[in-house]
């Protein structure tokens, strides 16, 4: 019984956009995913929620600047586990244009464990829904059971 | 009023009009700027590239045993701008329009675009060098008959020197010297030295 | 003791409980599906409510420190509870005529706004500003859209207690009794402004948008439900689905109560046909088309528009 709960529940995976001083730039492609209907991604059970502890995969743009860092933290504690972090853009894998810049504490895996990388300046909304499948699979991996 | 009806009618007519990725297979546009490629055989390593790079994506790092050097692109850190494509010389790296960019963390590192690119020694001396290009080369002397490109782009920039002084009358070599690594610049390099340095004093 | 028995099962298998949240979450995947079908998208699947459901069933929970503890428990219980006991009371014509043959209008009547007040109760005790906001926001709501409800079971009641010779009926089965005699209330032009109430009333109470005012996830950050999540917010959610079948079948009993002959299943079939078609025109042609309200806006649109309609009939029915 909790096996197929947990099979079941990788179907309905919550959206939730953190933004760490980001561009808008992708935030715009996640926008796309949902709002644009030929990406759709409420099709794999996804919804953007806008509180944190609705979410089961969070999006994380932006290179991780000095004041955005310990609300970011913050934030991504207060999800209810488990949850899958996903970097969304160059700038939280690796700083990107914005590396080594004065006031960017990134890359973002120095503090947080991320899952999945989908790297793009934007990724593609078709990256991102790629990243979501991605996560969905290490989700299922994480609770233990096989696909 | 009845305007939102009718096109909400019209829809449910039509349709979805959703893409079916990621459940089947989606379009990608025949210029869509997806990951970089570089091709080794024609990189002459000039580090244009990595000067104009906008996110510092490209390192160029030549090897200690002077065999050539490592050309990595990171993909993590490239932000797909094609400027690299733009300023490249020769052509050497492009951009596909391969996109499927997601991947899990274990694979950050290697997420990069990484060739090696080997020297070739010199034809005359046997110094460690990057050949032209043909093509490039051809271009290049299009308005220079008389050049021989097929010879000149197995030369490193000084024996090349010393060809050019060889096969052209106006600069006068001794036919019967044999090509010295020195001899043929360093004489005027220094003359010009002396003449530069003395002139202020005076 | 037999009534009791019964009036139990009344409430775990059919209408409420097992019936009511297999119907309502039905309808809340139709409501997905055919929304998305609405604005040229697939959509997900029929069952993603209940994958919602089993998703969150499996996420931990999370109970703010400064939070009100059992408030903050309490409140999605709370919520559920109203509304498994309302679903009890709603009639199935031609199959089941209600709970009680006096006064179950009046019960729904003050049912009808538990879920509401859970919710208030939920973003109080949340001690979250944004809670309080949202608090305050559908405590606003709730005010605004009360009104109309309030006008439009009372003129219902007037038509059906004059028909009868009663003052006003307030039992449901003798309303279904009446329209079935008398022709259906939603064909009658004096009723006809109380029905547009009524289907105004609905993404009202059902907080969808444009009024999700309380709950905006883009303004208050889901307002009254930012807290919870995992089981308390799937409780809420199963409140919500049988919400969903509450209002809808009072609205079916209300104004089309007409069977198809005396054969029970196809009077079900016929009722859910019914229920069916007033969530599309009430609840998602509504939230396919439009964008969200500010909270004043809508306030005053319910002051405005709703409660004139209903208050046009009320006295239409007093006079004629």
């Amino acid at each position: 019984m909790n096996s197929l709960l947990k099979k079941l529940s990788v179907r309905s995976p919550w959206l939730f956009r953190i933004n760490a001083g980001s561009c808008n730039g992708c935030d715009v492609e996640l926008a796309t995913t949902a709002c644009i209907p030929r990406y759709d991604v409420e099709r794999l059970g996804c919804r953007y929620c806008g509180s944190p502890r609705h979410a089961d995969v969070v999006l994380i743009t932006g290179p991780l600047t000095a004041r955005v860092k310990d609300r970011v933290l913050k934030v991504w504690e207060e999800i209810p586990n488990p949850k899958v972090t996903v970097a969304v853009g160059i700038c939280p894998i690796s700083g990107g244009v914005f590396r080594e810049g004065y006031s960017i504490e990134g890359p973002l895996d120095k503090y947080i464990p991320i899952d999945v990388n989908v790297p793009g300046c934007p990724p593609r909304p078709q990256s991102i829904l790629e990243g979501v499948v991605l996560a969905r699979k290490i989700w299922l991996q994480r609770l233990g059971v096989e696909e | 009023m009845a305007g939102f009806l009718k096109v909400l009618f019209h829809n449910v007519l039509d349709g979805p009009s959703t893409d079916p990725f990621p459940l089947g297979e989606t379009f990608t546009p025949q210029r869509f700027r997806g990951k970089v490629v570089v091709d080794p055989d024609i990189c002459m390593g000039c580090g244009i590239c990595r000067h104009v790079c906008a996110a510092g994506a490209i390192s160029i790092s030549p090897r200690p045993d002077q065999s050539g050097y490592d050309f990595t692109v990171w993909h993590n850190s490239c932000c797909l701008c094609a400027q690299c494509r733009h300023y490249c010389p020769v052509g050497a790296i492009t951009l596909t329009n391969d996109w499927h960019n997601a991947h899990p963390q274990e694979e950050k590192y290697n997420w990069v675009e990484r060739k090696f690119v080997p020297y070739v020694p010199c034809a005359d001396c046997g110094t460690p060098m990057r050949p032209l290009p043909l093509s490039i080369a051809r271009r290049i002397y299009l308005n220079n008959p008389d050049i021989n490109v097929e010879r000149i782009i197995t030369l490193c920039p000084k024996c090349r020197q010393v060809e050019d002084a060889r096969t052209h009358s106006s600069c006068a070599w001794p036919a019967a010297a044999k090509p010295g690594k020195t001899a043929g610049e360093g004489a005027p390099a220094k003359a010009d030295a002396t003449a530069g340095d003395a002139a202020p004093k005076e | 003791m037999v009534d009791t028995l019964l009036a139990l099962l009344h409430m775990i298998i059919f209408p409420g409980g097992v019936f009511a949240l297999a119907v309502g979450f039905f309808f809340k995947g139709l409501d997905r599906r055919f929304e998305a079908r609405l604005q040229r998208r697939v959509g997900p699947p029929l069952k993603q409510p209940l994958l919602d459901i089993a998703k969150l069933l499996t996420k931990e929970t999370l109970i703010p420190n400064t939070a009100s503890r059992t408030a903050f428990l309490m409140a999605p219980v709370l919520g559920f509870a109203g509304m498994a006991v309302c679903a009890a009371f709603i009639p199935v014509p031609g199959v089941y005529h209600g709970l009680t043959n006096m006064g179950d209008l009046l019960v729904i009547f003050y049912l009808l706004p538990v879920p509401a007040i859970a919710l208030m109760l939920a973003g109080s005790s949340s001690s979250s500003p944004f809670g309080a906001l949202g608090f305050s926001r559908e405590m606003l709501m709730m005010l605004a859209y009360e009104v109309p409800l309030l006008a439009v079971l009372l003129s219902v009641a007037m038509v059906v207690g004059k028909g009868t010779g009663a003052g006003a009926e307030f039992s449901l089965a003798e309303i279904i009794r009446y329209q079935a005699a008398a022709g259906q209330l939603g064909f009658n032009p004096i009723m006809m402004p109380a029905l547009a109430a009524y289907l105004m009333f609905l993404p009202g109470t059902m907080g969808v948008a444009p009024f999700d005012i309380p709950e905006a996830e883009t303004e208050v950050l889901e307002g009254p439900l930012l807290e919870y999540g995992g089981p308390p917010l799937a409780m809420f959610q199963i409140g919500s689905a049988l919400k969903t079948f509450v209002v809808l079948g009072l609205g079916v009993a209300l104004f089309f109560p007409g069977t198809l002959g005396d054969f029970w299943l196809v009077n079900l079939i016929w009722f859910l046909c019914k229920c069916l078609a007033l969530m599309v025109l009430s609840l998602t042609l509504v939230k396919a088309a439009t964008g969200r309200f500010r909270i004043d806006q809508a306030f005053w649109f319910y002051v405005k528009y709703p409660t004139a309609l209903s208050l046009v009939s009320l006295v239409l029915v007093w006079v004629l």
